[in-house]
């Protein structure tokens, strides 16, 4: 079983703000783990540090054995492209959706490399199975759709893609409790066989027992093994 | 026992301890009165001189703070009397880096201090060139109030310029003045009764008499009368940008909320900045007539525009330095190495593509881009030194008077950390059996530490119901007089021990959270 | 009104449409004013002058009177001119886009660097070829269409239909291949794009070159009515500049309804007698001024997805 993603002591942050310290971190294949904790404390910062786009980052990130992260200078997201063609896709918190595009070519721009793209009607099909909701929506502009679909709508658009390591930022976010749910149980279903994923979520009572492993992150540290002695 | 001598006829010398900034500073005599010369009819003083108390040997000296005018007349005043020994080729190409470096300290208050990214600069100084000339030629209005009508035409000129700044964007503007040089040429040569000769106007009457144009004594004159110009637009310039106008801008540049937020007009003050630039370069358009004797749709080509950003952007625009550098770097290159033909405008362009590819705002930025490239630095460095030497920043620290709270800070961040690492499930468990009484080194530390802390982190316990059928609550101090220890959550514990033991859990985790 | 007027006033409209959509495009996907759009024009202008020198007689040698003659000559020029251009845009991709699109003040800096560009190779261009005008090849021969009630020339036929053509086919691919996907994506949500796997630094380069090319496309078609100088460019490029702005910047479709109507107010103010040909330039730009104060955004600002 080898290691998908290794953090060694990654630390981010934003200008004279620190978020992440010193984060150690790995994550096997097959697994699927949850990092929980509140708004604020870093989940989206180390989603964002993996994926090159914070504002300045240091420490070792190794992606399958190869180093994908580094000391960071200028340009926001110039290694980004690269860093998602290697094997990362992330589904961010907003959802970074296209206001004008329709919800088609969304799921269109998800399949990135040259095979994917000749056979991305397929794939489609896949993904309107995975979120039914998604099918009738199909020529519709994302920029007029409800929250939930866009939410099924970004995660759709990086299941396009086999990719190793999956990143899901905030899933129930501002959602509805079923609809929620569905989006979760469609996580859940994603196979993960020779790849990771990891969801970043607040609420701990929709993935409990459903994720191979639960790690908390809170003021920038992981708190997997320091937990909370529970009282009585 | 060592051998030493003591030598008393050698001198002995004194080393200086700590530093002084080596700069020139006057030693006044103690007691003597200080003159400050002030300009004549205001309260303004000629240079920036400040009292500099020293504590360590008693003395008061005086420092220049702003020595920016001193190299200013250094660099100029040597120029003016090196004019007659010039050439007469040096003596034009001096005239017109004065010219144009007034022209460009002008632009560079439009776009550095207003922001407002205005290209039609040649538009305002040809056109208000040529009223000036038409009102000397064709009105017959003698030459010094040429300098008056030419203001008074850029004034006009530049107001109709500002209506659309503020509601077009950026660079919307700029693109629109660019095109606005190009129509003032076509619509000038068009105009039969303005200009009969291909669109010039000649014969301009001017502070260089007739006689004296196109010899020595007229380029000389013309040179100093330049000079003159560029002093005076520096002194527009230190006026507008230094003073009140340029600094609420300022704060505007930073942030324009906030500058809106604190009740600064910007738009207003970018406005008139707009229209004093406007109105300078209304007399330079006239210098610029009376200079060469005539006046050509030459002044709108699109080529001088470009020449000129060109001397603007190497320069930079934050600064005053910047226009004047960057024009005489342009000027130097396009007089000095006239022989090389067109390729001198291509060795001209070649260097605005390295400064603006390296540079954030040309050559005289650099220096505050490596500060804010320095600052960037420092402060991710200083934002990941968070958990070496205690709890207190750098930053902090200098603010605490008293040191010795940095350091009792500092052990107690350290203690913490040990006894983190002594909460294990034995000692848990051996509270747990007997919260009173003897106990191990490590839950003796823990409980020690507990108790040594400030009230406000301890927790009480409510007995509820008389001592025989007691049921125990936990509390915790508000620390606001008078307000009651609120209730830390609903459960009961029938006896004593399990409510110590409950206490004692809450203060662990306090601990381990911290 | 005349029809050839008309025909005269599309005539216009396709020709400064190509440079305007040039600019906007770039604009709207890449976030730079590329002010070395003149230079593209006269550079294309002057490698199709180069190339046909010795094209052109290959040509007459062995298809003159044939019906392939002019098919071939126009396929070749076109060709070189469509290919000049787009090599001079990635030369601009280089040189402005490359080292400054993530640096702070991009736009501005890129409108600098391109600008200085456009002036250097002007220059050269004088020094090389000296400021004498020179002539192209006519492609399109002296004929006239005569069609129903108005004969139109050969060569503005051509420039209609071509430009139409050309824009049109450009507009259908952008909406449904691959790139201008990828291009629309990029303009709408940077970080969602980079995040999709799109990497601006290298969609960038067929943009330009694409861009380049509508240049070339223009300088040809305008190099049939008028001379080529090295300082042809500067009319276009500010003619492209300011209708892109008309059309409210990363518009394709304010481009084309603005050179419509620049067009049209060219060849009004060509006939109205007391104006006459001079003002043409100082009525387009009040013009533009007052829809611009009137719609800071342009025609098409606000329907199309636009970079803000």
């Amino acid at each position: 079983m080898n290691k998908i993603l290794e953090t060694k002591k990654l630390s981010a942050g934003y200008g004279a703000l620190r978020v992440l310290h010193e984060i150690d971190f790995s994550i096997a294949e097959g697994e699927r783990i949850a990092i929980v904790g509140l708004n604020g404390h870093g989940k989206t910062t180390l989603f964002r540090s993996l994926t090159h786009l914070v504002g300045w980052q240091q420490g070792s990130i190794l992606l399958n054995g190869e180093e994908i992260g580094g000391r960071r200078a200028l340009g926001a997201g110039r290694k980004t492209p690269s860093i998602i063609h290697a094997g990362i896709a992330m589904s961010p918190q907003g959802d970074a959706i296209f206001p004008g595009l329709t919800v088609d070519q969304h799921l269109d721009c998800g399949a990135y490399k040259k095979e994917s793209w000749k056979n991305r009607e397929s794939k489609k099909q896949q993904i309107y199975e995975i979120f039914p909701p998604l099918l009738d929506l199909k020529k519709s502009l994302v920029g007029k759709i409800s929250g939930g679909e866009r939410r099924m709508l970004s995660i759709g658009r990086m299941l396009m893609e086999e990719a190793k390591l999956y990143l899901i930022d905030e899933p129930s976010l501002g959602l509805a409790p079923k609809i929620s749910e569905s989006v979760i149980k469609a996580l859940l279903m994603v196979d993960i066989k020779n790849s990771a994923m990891i969801i970043a979520e607040q609420n701990v009572s929709l993935l409990k027992g459903k994720v191979d492993r639960m790690v908390g992150m809170h003021a920038g540290r992981l708190r997997g093994d320091v937990g909370h002695i529970s009282l009585g | 026992m060592n051998n030493f001598k003591l030598n008393t006829d050698k001198q002995i010398s004194f080393h200086s301890v700590g530093q002084t900034s080596k700069e020139y500073k006057i030693h006044p005599k103690t007691g003597s009165v200080w003159n400050k010369f002030r300009l004549p009819m205001s309260r303004r003083h000629w240079l920036k001189w400040r009292t500099h108390y020293n504590k360590k040997n008693l003395t008061k000296a005086r420092r220049l703070e702003d020595k920016r005018p001193l190299w200013w007349f250094l660099c100029l005043i040597p120029l003016g009397f090196s004019l007659p020994w010039l050439s007469n080729f040096a003596l034009s190409a001096v005239a017109i880096f004065c010219i144009y470096a007034s022209i460009n300290l002008l632009w560079s208050l439009t776009l550095g201090t207003a922001g407002i990214f205005s290209l039609a600069t040649m538009a305002v100084v040809g056109v208000s060139g040529y009223v000036a000339a038409a009102a000397n030629v064709y009105l017959g209005i003698p030459w010094p109030f040429m300098f008056a009508i030419g203001t008074i035409a850029g004034l006009i000129f530049g107001g109709f310029l500002a209506l659309p700044s503020s509601r077009l964007d950026g660079l919307y503007y700029a693109l629109l003045t660019l095109g606005l040089a190009e129509i003032c040429r076509v619509f000038i040569s068009q105009i039969r009764a303005l200009t009969p000769t291909n669109g010039s106007i000649n014969g301009v009457s001017s502070f260089i008499p007739e006689e004296w144009y196109l010899q020595r004594p007229g380029l000389l004159l013309g040179a100093i009368t330049a000079l003159v110009l560029l002093l005076l637009s520096l002194l527009i310039y230190r006026l507008v940008n230094g003073e009140t106008l340029g600094r609420q801008l300022q704060v505007a540049r930073e942030d324009e909320e906030f500058a809106e937020a604190i009740g600064i007009n910007y738009r207003s003050a970018r406005i008139k900045v707009f229209l004093i630039s406007c109105a300078g370069l209304g007399f330079i358009g006239a210098f610029y007539a009376m200079y060469f004797r005539s006046i050509s749709v030459g002044v709108f080509s699109l080529d001088q525009l470009m020449l000129l950003f060109a001397m603007i952007v190497i320069g930079g625009t934050e600064r005053a330095e910047g226009a004047v550098l960057g024009t005489a770097i342009v000027i130097l290159i396009d007089r000095g190495l006239f022989e090389l033909g067109p390729m001198r405008i291509v060795i001209i362009a070649v260097v605005m593509i390295l400064v603006t590819i390296y540079t954030s705002n040309g050559i005289t930025g650099i220096r505050q881009q490596f500060r804010n490239f320095r600052n960037r630095f420092q402060t991710q460095k200083r934002s990941l030194i968070t958990t070496k030497g205690g709890e207190v920043m750098p930053e902090e620290a200098i603010d605490i008077n008293d040191k010795q709270q940095i350091y009792s800070r500092r052990f107690d961040f350290r203690l913490r950390n040990h006894l983190k690492t002594l909460v294990t499930d034995d000692v848990i468990a051996e509270h747990k059996a007997k919260p009173l009484g003897q106990h191990s080194d490590a839950l003796s530390r823990l409980l020690n530490y507990f108790r040594r802390t400030d009230v406000l982190d301890k927790y009480a316990i409510e007995q509820i119901g008389s001592l025989k059928e007691a049921k125990y609550k936990i509390l915790a101090f508000t620390g606001i007089p008078g307000k009651p220890p609120r209730v830390v959550d609903e459960r009961v514990y029938n006896n004593k021990n399990e409510a110590y033991h409950a206490v004692f859990l809450m203060r662990i985790n306090d601990l381990l959270e911290s | 009104m005349d029809i050839s007027l008309i025909i005269y006033a599309l005539n216009l409209a396709a020709i400064y449409s190509l440079m305007a959509i040039g600019i906007s495009l770039l604009w709207s996907s890449v976030g730079m004013i590329n002010m070395a759009h003149g230079a593209t024009f006269v550079v294309s202008g002057y490698s199709t002058l180069l190339a046909s020198s010795w094209i052109v007689p290959i040509i007459k040698a062995s298809l003159a009177g044939t019906a392939f003659y002019t098919p071939v000559l126009v396929l070749s020029m076109t060709t070189v001119a469509l290919l000049s251009g787009a090599i001079f845009g990635a030369i601009i991709y280089l040189i402005a886009f490359l080292p400054l699109h993530d640096k702070p003040n991009f736009a501005i800096r890129s409108l600098i660097a391109t600008l200085a560009i456009n002036i250097a190779t002007v220059q050269l261009l004088l020094w090389w070829f000296g400021p004498r005008q020179k002539a192209l090849p006519k492609l399109f021969g002296f004929g006239r269409i005569d069609f129903l009630e108005f004969s139109i020339r050969y060569d503005q036929a051509a420039t209609i239909v071509g430009t139409l053509l050309l824009v049109g086919s450009m507009l259908l691919w952008f909406r449904n291949s691959r790139l201008g996907l990828e291009i629309r994506a990029m303009m709408q949500n940077p970080e969602g794009a980079a995040l999709s796997g799109i990497s601006i630094r290298k969609k960038a380069l067929p943009v330009m070159m694409l861009t380049g090319s509508l240049a070339g496309m223009a300088a040809i078609l305008l190099s049939q009515t008028s001379f080529l100088s090295p300082t042809a460019g500067a009319l276009p490029l500010i003619k492209g500049l300011t209708i892109a702005l008309l059309g409210g910047l990363g518009s394709i479709g304010g481009a084309m309804l603005g050179a419509l109507l620049i067009g049209i107010l060219e060849v009004i103010t060509g006939e109205i007698p007391f104006l006459g040909q001079r003002y043409v330039l100082l009525v387009q730009f009040i013009f533009i001024v007052t829809v611009l104060v009137i719609r800071p955004r342009g025609l098409g600002g606000l329907l199309d997805e636009t970079r803000k």
